[in-house]
């Protein structure tokens, strides 16, 4: 091997930095790399974007999409950050005694882009248009009790939802990152580059795969006085040290996903802001419940019971998480369960596994990788916190890149993370007997028949007792370990306001932002 | 001599054949397929069904490959599967990208290995030479993408000279292009310099022991004429073979480079299309990748023959 010179590099900079810095002073050159024009707003998502990238709402899957989907169209009505429904486009909503129908009556005085003025027609298109099987949204399965004859216009201003069965919580049903309202007669081709929305940006550039994308301000937004940029321009930087750096020198205004560890030198930057909230973002070990030794009750109580919450979030999550309890609905979410989370109890898990059989403990194998950050730290946290009562856990690193495509659902044993979703979506997608992504193989008939009722429990209080209810007997019962929530992180520069950090990554609001006071 | 080239030069398409059919082979080995990479954790059967169909992903392995390479003799690199447009627009501008990169990383990197490589030379055993080594060596054990970080951490976050990102779009002007590649030019090469300052040191040291170098001292020559007029040119044939050599390293950091510096070039683009398998792309980017290094190698064939006198005279 012979020996490679890099530091010569550093040297010969401090001569080649001189040489560069007269040139750029010949050639006239600004020399600053900050935005030119004050009214910009660069935006930077953390997930990379490419060719895949599309403005089409029904295909709106990375955060890239769904920053721009969000920038040039509107929903009826969006969660809040308690996951509870407000109207948006919609001016309001009611249903009929049962719940299988629903009138949503639209705000008077909006128009799209092109100035044609939103009507009830547009909606129903754009439902339509999302169960139809020839589009293949994937939105398509959570929207079972939706018929194209069921979806109808009353009037110009009036929108009727005949569902097959009661849905008492259509509302939050429709506030999905799919169902942003469309004109009539949009083609696929032209919503995923160049469509028409009612939002507060126009698209002016977006072509799949090249950066930025580019909008220009909305001059006939509905709502009074904004937006108050003339232009936001949305990159996408996945390396996370380029885009911290990028924030730290003033190249990207925003990014409202920023790793949580590691925090310090944003913090500690006089230029910058940091942004929190707390967010039901699932940070979980999933075990099939089907394959010794997990398919005995016991054995997975015992593991849930090694784990020390508080522990885990400080150290996985640099302290910004909430503790949950093994389930997916955070506390604070509407439904949520508001019971402390199981304490460590490393006496009691050695005499649960010594009563399922395995008084010496017990060899299981944990799959993790880079896929989500801080599933290394996770799975090594656990390791060593299961120790302790004889859960020896060997740990299997595998390749980040196509994770939940190859390993997902394929091992019984690895580190899963869920994106932040409402209390029906995070228990039924998942935990349903007949659910596509079961990936813990728990069926519970007592469980499914809780969310069936629950869905068609008219009283507020009964229906939240029926979630509750779900999510204890999940919690005691499931294949799944929730230690903890993640916080949803971003940051900013420091004259920019009006912006709220939603804990679903795929619902930020750009709306309101100001930069520059 | 011309025999030689065109040996040379059927052996290099011979060796592009088969790397072409090595690397879609490879691929095709990654776990997944292209469908399901772009639906990930959303895949259901019904979508998975849809795209399959749509990138043509359910025909064999080798009927896929076999309409490649029939395309692509015909002048046809096909279409991104997942971009769902022609590949050679689509590579086209960030080959450009990458081109304007390597090419200010060799403009810079010759001289400075040069000269490191006589200094080094001219001062062997002394403290200088000591000093370089040891640099050189530290060097050696850093990581690419460390040295980007480093390099960003210091002259872009700290100093605040440069910029972070290599965001070429917002460039405006000569000027605020320079400052832009800067930090990742030299970031390459720190990487190119590799092993090629130590190459050529071994070579000059030769040169500097031979017989006419000692002659032209006792001649008295000045220093540094002995340098530029006898003792570099001929140290020029084995650079030479080392840039060729060079090349390899320069391909494999650009992908890491652009990825620390946000750079929208081939390898940015390379690493985003084995995310999604996107085997049209991945293709063209790795078969254009080793036409580029095996014309390198080509070329530093022909000129080594063609600056030794002994290769080209013909008896």
């Amino acid at each position: 091997m012979e020996p490679v010179l890099k530091g010569i590099s550093r040297r010969r900079l401090l001569l080649s930095s001189a040489a560069i810095a007269g040139s750029v002073a010949v050639l006239g050159s600004s020399g600053n790399a900050s935005a030119a024009a004050s009214r910009v707003l660069r935006l930077a998502s953390g997930e990379s974007d490419g060719p895949t990238g599309t403005m089409d709402p029904a295909f709106n899957k990375i955060d890239a999409d769904a920053a721009r989907i969000s920038l040039v169209y509107e929903r009826l009505i969006i969660l809040d950050k308690n996951f509870e429904p407000q109207p948006q486009l919609a001016q309001s909503w009611s249903s009929n005694e049962k719940g299988d129908v629903w009138t949503i009556e639209l705000k008077p005085g909006i128009s799209f882009h092109n100035g044609k003025p939103l009507t009830a027609a547009d909606v129903v298109y754009t439902y339509r248009r999302l169960i139809d099987p020839k589009t293949a949204s994937p939105v398509a399965t959570t929207f079972g009790e939706l018929t194209p004859e069921g979806i109808e216009a009353v009037d110009d201003k009036t929108v009727r939802f005949t569902l097959k069965s009661p849905v008492v919580e259509f509302p939050s049903l429709i506030a999905n990152r799919f169902t942003y309202i469309v004109p009539e007669g949009s083609t696929a081709e032209e919503l995923r580059t160049r469509g028409q929305g009612t939002g507060p940006f126009k698209v002016q550039e977006f072509v799949p795969g090249r950066e930025p994308s580019v909008f220009v301000r909305n001059e006939a937004y509905w709502r009074e006085g904004l937006p108050k940029v003339d232009r936001v321009e949305l990159r996408a930087i996945a390396d996370t040290s380029a885009r911290l750096s990028a924030l730290l020198t003033g190249q990207i205004d925003l990014s409202w996903d920023v790793p949580r560890v590691g925090l310090q030198a944003l913090q500690a930057a006089p230029n910058l802001t940091v942004v929190t909230v707390p967010s039901p973002y699932v940070m979980s070990l999933t075990l099939m419940v089907d394959v010794p030794p997990f398919n005995d009750v016991r054995v997975r109580q015992a593991m849930k019971l090694v784990v020390d919450r508080q522990r885990m979030i400080d150290l996985v999550l640099g302290g910004l998480g909430k503790p949950a309890s093994d389930q997916p609905v955070a506390s604070w979410v509407q439904y949520g369960l508001d019971e402390p989370a199981p304490a460590r109890d490393v006496a009691k898990a050695k005499q649960l596994l010594a009563e399922a059989g395995h008084p010496d403990g017990i060899d299981v194998e944990l799959y993790t990788s880079e896929a989500t950050a801080g599933f290394l730290e996770m799975a090594a946290l656990y390791q060593a916190m299961a120790a302790e009562a004889g859960i020896r856990v060997a740990i299997n690193k595998v390749p980040g890149d196509g994770y939940f495509a190859n390993v997902w659902r394929k091992v019984p044993f690895l580190c899963t993370s869920k994106g932040a979703r409402n209390a029906d979506e995070a228990l039924s997608q998942f935990y349903l007997s007949n659910a596509a992504w079961n990936d813990t193989h728990w069926k519970s008939e007592e469980f499914d028949g809780l969310i069936a009722e629950a869905r068609q429990t008219l009283d507020t209080a009964k229906r939240a007792e029926l979630y509750r209810k779900a999510q204890r007997l999940l919690r005691d019962d499931g294949g799944v370990i929730v230690p903890m929530f993640a916080n949803s992180v971003g940051a900013h520069r420091k004259d920019l306001t009006g912006f709220e950090i939603h804990p679903q990554k795929n619902a930020q609001d750009f709306s309101q932002i100001s930069i520059g006071g | 001599m011309t025999r030689h080239i065109a040996i040379q030069a059927a052996l290099s398409l011979l060796s592009l054949l088969l790397v072409s059919i090595l690397v879609f082979w490879l691929v095709d080995l990654l776990p997944g397929d292209a469908a399901e990479r772009v639906l990930g954790q959303d895949a259901t059967t019904e979508g998975l069904a849809v795209l399959r169909e749509q990138f043509g992903l359910n025909h064999s392995a080798l009927a896929r490959y076999l309409a490649w390479i029939s395309g692509l003799l015909r002048g046809d690199l096909g279409t991104s599967m997942i971009a769902g447009q022609p590949v050679a627009n689509y590579v086209a501008g960030r080959v450009q990208n990458s081109a304007i990169l390597a090419a200010f990383a060799l403009v810079l990197y010759v001289p400075v290995s040069l000269a490191l490589a006589l200094l080094t030379a001219v001062y062997r055993g002394t403290a200088v030479d000591v000093g370089l080594t040891v640099f050189v060596l530290l060097g050696m054990c850093i990581p690419e993408f460390v040295i980007a970080i480093f390099l960003v951490s210091l002259f872009a976050v700290t100093l605040n000279l440069f910029p972070a990102l290599a965001l070429l779009d917002t460039a405006q002007g000569f000027g605020d292009l320079v400052r832009m590649l800067f930090l990742p030019v030299l970031t390459l090469t720190a990487a190119m310099s590799a092993y090629s300052v130590r190459l050529m040191r071994e070579s000059l040291i030769q040169i500097l022991d031979s017989d006419y170098i000692q002659l032209a001292r006792l001649k008295g020559l000045p220093n540094w004429r002995i340098m530029g007029w006898h003792a570099l040119p001929n140290a020029l044939g084995p650079a030479l073979n080392v840039l060729a050599l060079n090349i390899a390293w320069l391909i494999g950091s650009i992908v890491l480079v652009e990825t620390v510096f946000n750079f929208d070039g081939l390898g940015r683009l390379l690493v985003n299309s084995i995310r999604y398998k996107d085997t049209p792309v991945i293709q063209a980017i790795v078969m254009l990748l080793c036409a580029v290094y095996v014309l390198a190698n080509l070329l530093a064939d022909v000129s080594i023959m063609a600056l030794n006198p002994k290769l080209r005279t013909r008896r």
